[in-house]
Formats: structure tokens, C-alpha cells, sequence
């Protein structure tokens, strides 16, 4: 195949795909990038077998057909090149022949074959949303699921599409992040997909925000397309704990605070723990919070906000970054947080529809 | 039809050579049931002469309390013992021996001549027994005690003889057995003879730690640390290796119970526990341990030849081995023998080597003498720096030497230093892995237990023998940080793991930890889960092995290591330095 192209946008494609690349497979063909076209449109893709990403740029194709090249190289070369339109022209036995300007490369691809084919999709459930606010809501929930991969439906996020909403829901067992938006799709579509972090954070990077974003789902795979781009995925098959038994019905303390202030404090607070004594303690009195670390052999430090409270006196320890992790992706000015006791659960939640469990840590 | 008869009762000569068959397994197991006949008999001095391998001939000759004549013939009837006289006896015995087969099963394949004498008998008795069948026994004239004489062993056997190994594979067996009694009797003299020459001659009434230096050297003596531990009934004493002195195999480890040399399951499992993360993979150590305790504690008859015991308790002596080795191995014991140790040599003096040869052009550190305050290391050219460390305040016994001075870097890694005893080659990377993974077990030790609760409360359903053993570590576990109590069954509910696990499962890492827990008790089962955590995340910010360091950093790195627990490995069981007394440096010079 013989093309040319536009530095910055083969630039942009590659870095879309090349993330999900795994650069120590055991299969040489998973490190590199498809180039497939068939006469107009340049059609990237990348899989790890799990995943797979697909999209496409416009280009000057002098001959149709197809060739991968490792991604990571090919990366790394066109972001160097010096000048706006590369010319890729590959021999049959896959060697790319890569001119720019005064630049001249050869690469050693494999040949197309050996790309694993797409996965086959058809029909299933359909949906269709707003990517911005899709992109919104996986940011608020991805980072509370779990990596330990023995608890392998824990290893993603539930998008549980019920009633007239989406729920999107991720939890480690130690904390819970959940957000609801309304979505509009055919009862029959009602049902519930865990998709796999790997494929949450390869969205999160490429969804944009504005366009419609269209999602597709099937037993066990489901398709996110939008734009150029088409991203196919296994889903984690099982089923999702139920996650409303552990929303505490009622707290008996609630205090508002400035997201702000808290997220400033909590990271102050947290250069004083480490891998020993990894908890902030917080102590609710009338119209304060405190925020202590005590660890030995390292310090203590104390944050004092003026809060708006008039409750029982609370004391609850809980893990900092756990506690800052939503703080982070929430763009709400304050946010409230709800309380019983040392052993209950807290909660944060936003003016948005957003609710965050946390369980706190216990000391002896 | 006639009825036949299909089964018979064995005659005693076959019933004997069967046993012989369990009982006598080669030359060395003639000596060993032998030897503990005569430490049976009160012997203080016992002889054991072998001719080619012991094939031929080999005899065991004691100065023990003797037999008469009936006594002696009697003995070499199958189940004839002086040793006990009701089963109840064999719970608390004390002697060696007690089933009444060794003789009569050795006699069963060999030509054996037993000699004889009470102390106050005017003459003794001389029984010659071949294959089992005796064949005269008369007067004979001999000193007081027992001598057994074994020719031709297996001489009715030629099965069992093919399986013989060379002479001096046979030999080496031999000397194994000897050494195992010499060891376990420092109090009787033994002499072995190989083919007429004498190998050993060991005097009687010495102790332990002189029959050590005896048997093996006084070099050895110098790596060995004192055991003495003694929690309730138990006691434990002898010697155990530093870890740097290991061996590929437990040949070098000798543990009596009662005097008898034997081990048991439990013993393993608490040596392992006592030495873990100071061991590399597969090596073993040395040691030399008396297990004393009630007879009736331990169940000596499992084995037919007593190789190993049963402890009724087996938690406490494990327990027992765990402290009392790691005790000790830490050099709080306070009588230590002492690694490059502080043998003689006071806090803060520091031995002066006079320099044997004065070399003209070499640069002031061969001739270097050591002031007491920190050398300039300025006036020094590079790689000949060296300096010395003020230590005062540290107790000596707990550091690895107390004296030393950093000589230089060799092969852009290892260290070198000169101490009071010799020279240290040091890893420079090893070193400082022992001293954070204790810097961080310690704030480990030291801070509070945190535990997460979790959203669920999880239930574990435990198969049968994990569950009983999560049973029994329960409140171990809870002081771990777990929040866990049982939910009737096989199940368990767990609404909190500890903080510092982070991510995981609940159910897997319960039945991780019970095992451990049950493997070296409770806690164990804390150090380890905390050790190892600490172990990965030390070696990460341990000194790349190819890092610079600048002098100040060795000298803090060997002040440092002086001061740690373990100073002689890593927290992967690598050793941080190996050691080289200046008397193994003489021996390697020819100079003595």
C-alpha cells in the first residue's frame, strides 16, 4: 500500500490506539498498529485481544491494502519528523518505506494477515448519549474500582442502564462511587454491562466533549463509537454486587464544606502518612473540623477548617486518598458529607447527582 | 482333600533376620545401636574399632557396668532388654535403647562374639554367635564392661551386602554415627579406630562446647551462637550458626531430644521459622541443639530405630525452637560466641596490628594506625581512604564486630573492611536492605494496627482445616487488623482487613495467613505478612547495586549494619558480608 498523510493527524490517530498496545506481549503482531485502506479513508486499529480500538483519518491513498507496523517506533518516529506530509509506501514483504521531508525510514512490519480479525458485532442493545457526559460520569466512578484481580467483576464499571436512567457504579469494597443521569433508550434495552478499567481509562483519553456517542452491547461485548473512532471490548461476565444495600439509608450528622479547602487540607494532611499509617483523622466539634495525622516516627499535622455544624461531636479516620479521589474530578464548589459514627460509613455527596461511600479505617 | 496349613509362626532366627532388616541397615547401624548399648551400660569410655568399612570386622568396646553370664546369654534373645520392664516404661524412658532387638538381630547376620565382665565377677564370659545360632560360650579373661565384636557382617545376607557402598562411603557413615554420640556425650571418652588408625580420641568429662572444638574446629566455634532457653518444662541449649555459615543439606545439624539423637516434624517447622528471611533459598544451618524435656512428653517409639521422635506438644517446642534460636541469633545472648566477635577485646580498644612487613612506598594506610577520632580522610589519595569508627555507647556483644575500617570499594561494589578478628567483605546493597527492612519492621512494630472496614461485610466459608486453624489464630488475626468473627460453621464473617494490604480479597488471604500463622504461630504469622510487604518495598529503595557512595555513607551503612538484629543477611537471605578471620588468612599463607 502507498499513502500520504498529515503529520499531525496520523499523530493524533496513533496516539489514540497506541495506548491500549502492550509492549510485552508474548504475541509480536498485538505491538503493532493496522494501516488498512481502500482507496479514501486511512483506518488505524490496535488490540489487546480485550480491547480493541479502531479509527480513521483522511489521506492521499495511491494504493489500496493493508500492512501493521509496531506502534510504539512508528509513534515515536512521526512525532520527530520534521515536516507536515509523510509519504508510507510498503513492499510485500512489509517493510514501509517512510519519506518526510529530507527524512527517509525503512520499518519492518508484519503482515496484515496476522492481525488478529476484528471481533464480529452484531445487533444487541443499543443507546445513545452525549459524549461529554458520558466522559464525565466514568471519570467520577473509574478510579474507585479494584485492581486485585481475583475479585474480577470488581475489575471495571457497571453501567446499569434501568428505568429511564443510567446508573454508573465502581467499588473496591472499601469505597463506592456512584453517579445517575438520565438517558433516554428502548425498555428492551434495559440491562446492566461491567466494562473492564482498561477500557474505561481508553475512553475516558478519547471520548471528547461534545458529539453523540453511541453504545452497543451484546452478551459479552459491547462497542463504544463516536466521531472517527470505534472502540469493541469484552465485558467482565458476572454480576455486580449490589451495590444499594451498602448506600446508608440515613446519616445522623451532615456537614457542607468548600470542596476546595477540604481537597487542599486532605493533601497536606496526607504528605505526613506513609506506608505504615496511611489514615487522616477527622473530628467534627461544633462549627469545626479538624484534620490530624498522627504517625510515628514521622509527625503529626493539624488542618482546622470552620464548617458550618452544630451536630454531635463525630471522630472518624479515614484513608486520604481515598477521601481525595473524588474531590479531585467533582467540579462542584461544595460538596456535603454525611456521618454517624467512628464505624459507619461516610458520605460525600455533590449538588450533582453523585454519591460517594467510604468506609473508615479503625485503629487498635 | 488334606488341609494344608498355609500359615505359620516364623522361628525367632527368621523373626531376627527380618528385624535385622529394619535395625541393620549397614555397618554404621551396627555401631549406632551399639554405642547407645554401652551409654545404656554407664560406660565413661567407649572404643570403636572398624576394619575395612566394618565389613570384615568391627567392635565396640565400653567400660560400662558389664553382664553375667546368664544376663549376656539371655541378651541376645529377641525381646530381651534390661531397659524396661512393662510397657508403661517405654513413656518415660531414659535410656537409649528399650525394644531387646538390636543385639539378636545384628547376631542373626553377622559372626558376633560378645566378651564380658561384671566389675566384681572374678572372670568373664565369651559367647560366639554365628548367623544367630550360638555356638560355645565360655571364661574368658577381660576387663570389666562389654565388648561386641561383629565379623563378617552380612555374611548370610548376600542381598544386604551387594547393597553395601564402597569402603569408605561406609566409613564416612561410620564417622557420621560416631560423631552424632561423641557430640551428644561430651561427658564419655570415645576413641575410633579406621583399619588401625586411630581418628579420634576424644576425652572424657569435657563439655559440650569442648567436644565441639574437638570434634570439628575452633574456627567453627567462632560462628556458632549459644543457645540457652529454658519455658517451662522444655529446655533448650547447644549452639546454632550464624546464618552467613550454611550448608546445602542438614547434615551439620545435630539435635538431640533427651540426649537421643532424633528429630520430629515440629522441630523442621521451628528451625525454618527461627532462620526465616535469613537463609537463602535451600540453604541449611548449622546448629547443634539439646532439646531436654519430661520423657514422658516425647514418644520415642515411632521409629525402629529411634530416628524419630513424636512430642505430645509439638506447639511448644516449636515455639520454644522459634524463640530460643532467634534469641539468640540476635546476639542479645548474652553468653555469645560470637561472630567476628568482640572476643576479648573491650568496648572502645582497639587492637593494635603491629605490621609484619613494612611496605616503603605504599601510602600511609598499610601502616596506618588507628586514632580514635574519625581519620581525615582527605589527606588520603582516592581508594586508599580509610578511617575508623568511634563506637562507644553500643554494647558490644550486638554488633558484628567493634572495631573496623573501611580499606576500600573493590569491583565497584563490595566493601572491605579490616576488623579486630579479620577481614569482612561486605555487599554494600545487601547491607543496606537489612538495615531499612529493620528500620521499617521496627516503625511497623511501633505504630498502632489500622484496619479498613469494608462496605460488605464479607463471609468466608473455609474448608474444615483452614477454618479450624483461622479457630484457633482468631484473636492473631484480629490483632492484625482484621475485623473477623465467626458466623457459626465453616464460616466466618470479615467486615475490616488490615490497612496497610491494601487491595484484595478477603477470603484467599485468610487461609494464606491461618497456615502461617499455624506454621510458625501467631507471631510469625504477623512478621511475615508484615516482612515480606517490607522485604519488596525495601529492595526498591535499597542502593542500586552500581550506585557510588561516597566514604560517609559506608561508614553510616557499617555502623548501621553493626547495630542490626540480624546483620548477616539480606531480607531475601543473602548474606550482607562474609568474613575471614586472620588466622584462615595465616593457614592460606602456610603460616601458622
Amino acid at each position: 500500500m502507498k499513502f500520504t498523510v498529515n503529520k499531525e493527524l496520523i499523530l493524533e490517530a496513533l496516539q489514540k490506539v497506541q495506548a491500549i498496545v502492550n509492549p510485552r506481549t508474548t504475541l509480536p503482531i498485538l505491538s503493532n498498529v493496522l494501516f488498512q485502506s481502500d482507496g479514501k479513508k486511512l483506518t488505524l486499529s490496535a488490540t489487546d485481544l480485550e480491547v480493541s480500538v479502531r479509527t480513521s483519518i483522511d489521506a492521499k491513498v495511491d494504493k489500496a491494502g493493508g500492512t501493521t507496523l509496531p506502534a510504539r517506533r512508528l509513534l515515536s518516529i512521526v512525532r520527530e519528523l520534521p515536516s507536515a506530509e509523510i509519504e508510507v509506501d510498503t513492499d510485500e514483504k512489509d517493510i514501509a518505506s517512510i519519506k518526510c521531508g529530507p527524512s527517509f525510514f525503512k520499518l519492518v512490519g508484519i503482515s496484515e494477515d496476522e492481525f488478529p480479525p476484528p471481533p464480529k458485532f452484531e445487533g444487541g442493545k443499543s443507546y445513545k448519549m452525549e459524549q461529554g457526559v458520558f466522559k464525565e460520569m466514568l471519570q467520577k466512578t473509574g478510579y474507585a474500582a479494584s485492581t486485585d484481580e481475583t475479585r474480577y467483576i470488581l475489575n471495571g464499571v457497571l453501567l446499569s442502564f434501568q428505568g429511564e436512567k443510567l446508573i454508573v457504579v465502581a467499588t473496591d469494597g472499601r469505597r463506592l462511587a456512584l453517579v445517575e443521569q438520565e438517558v433516554e433508550f428502548p425498555k428492551k434495552s434495559e440491562g446492566d454491562l461491567v466494562v473492564p478499567s482498561k477500557t474505561v481509562n481508553e475512553l475516558i483519553r478519547t471520548l471528547g466533549d461534545e458529539g453523540e456517542l453511541t453504545i452497543q452491547a451484546t452478551e459479552n461485548q459491547v462497542a463504544f463509537e463516536f466521531d472517527d473512532i470505534l472502540i469493541i471490548s469484552k465485558l467482565i461476565e458476572g454480576t455486580f454486587p449490589n451495590f444499594r444495600q451498602v448506600i446508608p439509608a440515613q446519616c445522623e450528622e451532615r456537614v457542607t464544606i468548600e470542596r476546595e479547602i477540604l481537597f487542599t487540607a486532605l493533601k497536606r494532611a496526607a504528605l505526613l502518612t506513609n506506608d505504615q499509617s496511611n489514615s487522616v483523622k477527622l473530628l467534627f466539634t461544633s462549627n469545626k473540623l479538624q484534620i490530624v495525622t498522627e504517625t510515628p516516627d514521622v509527625g503529626e499535622s493539624k488542618e482546622t477548617i470552620p464548617v458550618k455544624f452544630s451536630g454531635k461531636d463525630v471522630s472518624v479516620a479515614f484513608n486520604p486518598e481515598f477521601m481525595m479521589d473524588p474531590l479531585k474530578c467533582l467540579q462542584s464548589d461544595e460538596i456535603h458529607i454525611e456521618m454517624t459514627d467512628e464505624l459507619s460509613p461516610g458520605v460525600i455527596k455533590a449538588d450533582v447527582p453523585f454519591l460517594y461511600v467510604l468506609m473508615p479505617m479503625r485503629m487498635s | 482333600m488334606s488341609s494344608v496349613n498355609r500359615i505359620q509362626i516364623l522361628s525367632d532366627r527368621v523373626a531376627n533376620k527380618i528385624a535385622a532388616g529394619e535395625v541393620v541397615e549397614r555397618p554404621a547401624s551396627v555401631i549406632k545401636e551399639l554405642i547407645e548399648n554401652s551409654l545404656d551400660a554407664g560406660a565413661t569410655h567407649i572404643e570403636v574399632e572398624v576394619i575395612a568399612g566394618g565389613r570384615k570386622y568391627l567392635c565396640v568396646r565400653d567400660n560400662g557396668h558389664g553382664m553375667s553370664r546368664d544376663d549376656a546369654l539371655l541378651s541376645l534373645e529377641r525381646h530381651a532388654t534390661s531397659k524396661i520392664k512393662d510397657v508403661d516404661d517405654i513413656e518415660c524412658v531414659g535410656t537409649m535403647g528399650f525394644r531387646g532387638e538390636a543385639v539378636p538381630a545384628i547376631a542373626s547376620v553377622s559372626r558376633l562374639t560378645l566378651t564380658t565382665r561384671l566389675a566384681g565377677d572374678v572372670e568373664g564370659t565369651e559367647i560366639n554367635v554365628s548367623g544367630g545360632k550360638i555356638q560355645d560360650a565360655g571364661e574368658a579373661g577381660c576387663p570389666p564392661g562389654t565388648s561386641v565384636t561383629v565379623r563378617n557382617l552380612f555374611f548370610n545376607v548376600p542381598a544386604r551386602r551387594k547393597f553395601l557402598r564402597s569402603e569408605q562411603t561406609e566409613v564416612s557413615h561410620i564417622r557420621q554415627v560416631f560423631l552424632v554420640y561423641a557430640l551428644a556425650n561430651p561427658g564419655v571418652g570415645l576413641r575410633l579406630l579406621v583399619d588401625e588408625r586411630e581418628v579420634y580420641n576424644l576425652p572424657a568429662g569435657v563439655q559440650f562446647e569442648d567436644r565441639l572444638r574437638d570434634v570439628y574446629s575452633a574456627d567453627l566455634l567462632k560462628t556458632l551462637r549459644t543457645v540457652d532457653y529454658v519455658s517451662g518444662e522444655l529446655s533448650l541449649r547447644g549452639f546454632v550458626g550464624v546464618p552467613s555459615l550454611t550448608r546445602g543439606d542438614r547434615s551439620d545439624q545435630y539435635i538431640f531430644v533427651n540426649g537421643r539423637p532424633a528429630s520430629a516434624p515440629a522441630v523442621w517447622g521451628g528451625l525454618k521459622e527461627a532462620y526465616r528471611g535469613l537463609l537463602a533459598k535451600d540453604r541449611h544451618p548449622v546448629l547443634f541443639l539439646f532439646i531436654d524435656m519430661d520423657p514422658s512428653l516425647v514418644d520415642v517409639n515411632v521409629h525402629p530405630t529411634k530416628k524419630e521422635v513424636r512430642f505430645r506438644h509439638p506447639g511448644t517446642v516449636r515455639d520454644a525452637l522459634v524463640e530460643g534460636v532467634r534469641k539468640s541469633l540476635s546476639g542479645s545472648s548474652s553468653s555469645s560466641v560470637g561472630m567476628p566477635g568482640p572476643s576479648g577485646t573491650t568496648v572502645g580498644a582497639e587492637p593494635f596490628r603491629r605490621p609484619v612487613v613494612q611496605i616503603e612506598n605504599l601510602p600511609a594506610a598499610a601502616v596506618f594506625q588507628y586514632p580514635r577520632i574519625p581519620f581525615e580522610a582527605r589527606d588520603e589519595k582516592p581508594g586508599e581512604r580509610s578511617d575508623d569508627h568511634a563506637k562507644a555507647g553500643i554494647p558490644a556483644e550486638e554488633r558484628p564486630w567493634s572495631w573496623s575500617r573501611v580499606v576500600g570499594q573493590v569491583g565497584g561494589l563490595y566493601v572491605l573492611l579490616e576488623t579486630e578478628e579479620g577481614l569482612v567483605v561486605m555487599d554494600p546493597h545487601a547491607a543496606h536492605a537489612r538495615v531499612l527492612y529493620e528500620r521499617l519492621l521496627k516503625e511497623l512494630a511501633d505504630s498502632s494496627v489500622e484496619s479498613q472496614g469494608l462496605l460488605t461485610p464479607e463471609a468466608v466459608e473455609l474448608p474444615p482445616k483452614d477454618a479450624l486453624r483461622v479457630r484457633k489464630g482468631l484473636g492473631a488475626l484480629q490483632s492484625m487488623g482484621f475485623g473477623i468473627s465467626e458466623f457459626g460453621g465453616d464460616t466466618f464473617i470479615v467486615d475490616a482487613l488490615p490497612a496497610c494490604l491494601g487491595d484484595v480479597a478477603a477470603a484467599p488471604l485468610l487461609i494464606d495467613l491461618a497456615q502461617s500463622v499455624e506454621e510458625g504461630g501467631a507471631r510469625a504469622g504477623v512478621q511475615k505478612w508484615a516482612g515480606e510487604r517490607i522485604a519488596r518495598s525495601v529492595s526498591r529503595s535499597a542502593v542500586a547495586s552500581r550506585d557510588r557512595l561516597t566514604l560517609e555513607e559506608i561508614e553510616k551503612l557499617v555502623v548501621n549494619l553493626g547495630k542490626a538484629e540480624m546483620p548477616y543477611t539480606c531480607p531475601h537471605g543473602h548474606p550482607t558480608l562474609f568474613f575471614m578471620s586472620y588466622s584462615e588468612l595465616n593457614r592460606k599463607f602456610g603460616k601458622t
